[in-house]
């Protein structure tokens, strides 16, 4: 799924610089930064609620290409410097955490769901 | 409370297989030979021909073309007049004439005219499948608008350009990564008993704005020194899990890298408080994370149980009022 | 639509709560922070987290949470379940993550 229709789905505004045309492969839902950096691959999108720049670094090894921000958070000037430096595109919905999860979901965009570095138990 | 060690073996994490010694994985050799492919597509038949061509007139006679096949080791010649390829005669030619002893007889009269070329601006390919359906050693090469025959072909000319091409991609493609060190070859240019270098990062405790910064330091200059991504994912992981550590429970610490060739080594070492239940600290979802963390995103209680996931080697020594020794290892 | 649907359609494991699938589920509500899910979670909401230390019962119990969902197979701590039971709060178990967890509840149309 192109960034651009992730976009769409979730009526999301873009924040700083443009990738419109990456191709997304699955999606991500978390709070938690150990979550994400055990449970992300890497070509996802992660939709969270926290806008520090931690998020960034753990996105950043993660692997994550874009970061959509939910409940309307902003993240401030810091963050979005240091998204851009590290490449991962920028976004932000009103949706809360269910409805953005459930709409990329509807749409088919499918979950990650092998942690890393573990095998299948 | 005593200081304990804790030793975590590869038998329990999944990067026993990624600890065998690295041989070419299967997809880097249909890469290989896809690439070799791919060029014989791209590459002319110009590019491989030889443009030395021995020819002969159609007035000579089969003498003439002894001559030439035995001092130059052919199989056979083309026959050209005005430029223009008009036949070709064989070693075949040849020998039938020595056993009938017509060796007076003029090429014109013996050569075959239906001669098998290739134009100069085909793709290599086209040649390669031609030596595959004829039993021939080589072919003429014409050139497309005024059919004159500027070049020939052998399967020996085909194997050098596709060798030669793919040696100045390789040159091409080593020259554009600059500054970008390889450590493999740095290991290898200072032989030793044991060559090993070493960064070390101090990490401020409770400094929330920077957390994340070192770990991210030491994944750039493991990219600069040629790891590749995938290589060093799991060992990063594990560095900001380490680090978070320290920023979110200790007073700072130092994460010291060892590098040397297939292993990676990041030792984590503070001076307190200290672990008092390493068993119930390596169990998934405990944390003792004060509550403001967890509004930050961390405290899922997950950082060491991660650590242990993501590692070939894993080793937690702490005690109560002195410090925690964290080390950790990947084979890369 | 009632919780034991849920667990159903979604092959959840019930840790606590057996006697408790009855209730209705009125919407659901994604997320491990505590702070946020007390601002804006309502009444009946099944709540989608990977928390699993013992304020989420009591978190779930205060807003009157129709259960809890916990994901990626997290096992909850002890003091957990035994809070979990005395607040009578469901707690049911996934193996996928939040991600796929609320994309099935959505699809089954709880929002």
């Amino acid at each position: 799924m192109k960034i651009k229709q992730i976009m769409k789905i979730l009526e999301a505004e873009a924040i700083g610089a443009q990738h419109d045309n990456r191709d997304i492969k699955t999606g991500c839902g978390s709070d938690l930064m150990s979550d994400v950096l055990v449970f992300t691959r890497p070509g996802s999108v992660l939709l969270t609620g926290l806008t520090s720049r931690q998020v960034i670094y753990t996105a950043s090894t993660a692997g994550v290409e874009a970061i959509c921000f939910v409940r309307g958070k902003t993240p401030p000037k810091e963050t979005v410097e240091l998204a851009k430096e590290k490449k991962i595109a920028l976004m932000t919905t009103n949706f809360p955490m269910f409805e953005s999860c459930g709409r990329l979901y509807n749409k088919g965009l499918i979950g990650c769901s092998e942690p890393a570095g573990v095998s299948e138990k | 409370m005593k200081g304990k060690t804790w030793l975590f073996g590869t038998s329990e994490s999944v990067g026993k297989t990624k600890g065998k010694t690295q041989r070419l994985p299967r997809s880097q050799k249909t890469k290989e030979v896809q690439k070799t492919h791919q060029l014989s597509y791209e590459l002319k038949i110009k590019e491989a021909m030889s443009k030395k061509v021995l020819t002969l007139k159609p007035n000579r006679t089969m003498m003439d073309v002894r001559k030439v096949l035995k001092d130059h080791r052919f199989t056979g010649i083309p026959i050209v007049e005005s430029g223009r390829l008009v036949g070709i005669v064989s070693i075949e030619d040849l020998i039938n004439c020595l056993r009938a002893g017509s060796m007076e007889t003029r090429v014109k009269d013996i050569m075959t005219t239906k001669v098998v070329t290739l134009f100069s601006d085909e793709p290599l390919i086209h040649a390669i499948n031609k030596f595959g359906s004829y039993g021939f050693g080589r072919f003429p090469v014409l050139d497309r608008d005024s059919k004159k025959l500027i070049g020939i072909i052998t399967k020996q000319d085909i194997i050098r350009c596709l060798l030669s091409t793919l040696q100045s991609l390789y040159h091409a493609r080593e020259s554009k990564k600059g500054n970008r060190y390889q450590a493999a070859r740095l290991f290898a240019d200072l032989p030793s008993d044991w060559t090993t270098m070493i960064l070390k990062y101090h990490v401020k405790g409770g400094d929330f704005g920077k957390a994340g910064e070192k770990s991210d330091q030491l994944k750039g200059n493991l990219l600069k020194l040629g790891y590749s991504d995938e290589q060093i994912r799991r060992l990063i992981i594990s560095a900001l899990e380490a680090e978070m550590n320290l920023v979110i429970f200790t007073s700072g610490g130092d994460m010291i890298a060892q590098i040397e060739p297939g292993k990676i080594t990041v030792k984590v070492i503070d001076n307190g408080p200290g672990i008092p239940d390493i068993e119930l600290a390596m169990q998934p979802g405990y944390s003792t994370a004060p509550d403001f963390v967890r509004e930050l995103g961390f405290g899922a209680g997950m950082g060491l149980p991660n650590i242990k996931n993501c590692t070939d080697e894993m080793k937690l020594e702490s005690r109560l009022g002195k410090g925690t020794n964290l080390e950790f290892s990947v084979y890369a | 639509m009632k919780l034991k649907e849920l667990v159903k359609s979604l092959n959840l494991k019930v840790l606590v709560g057996m006697d408790l699938l009855d209730r209705d589920v009125t919407g659901g509500y994604a997320s491990d922070m505590l702070s946020d899910v007390l601002a804006n979670s309502d009444k009946g909401y099944v709540w989608v987290t990977m928390q699993i230390h013992p304020n989420v019962p009591a978190v779930a119990s205060t807003k009157d949470l129709s259960g809890i969902i916990i994901v990626n197979g997290r096992k909850p701590e002890a003091q957990t379940l035994t809070k979990a039971e005395e607040k009578k709060v469901p707690i049911l178990l996934s193996q996928r993550s939040t991600y796929q967890v609320v994309g099935r509840l959505y699809e089954l149309g709880i929002r």
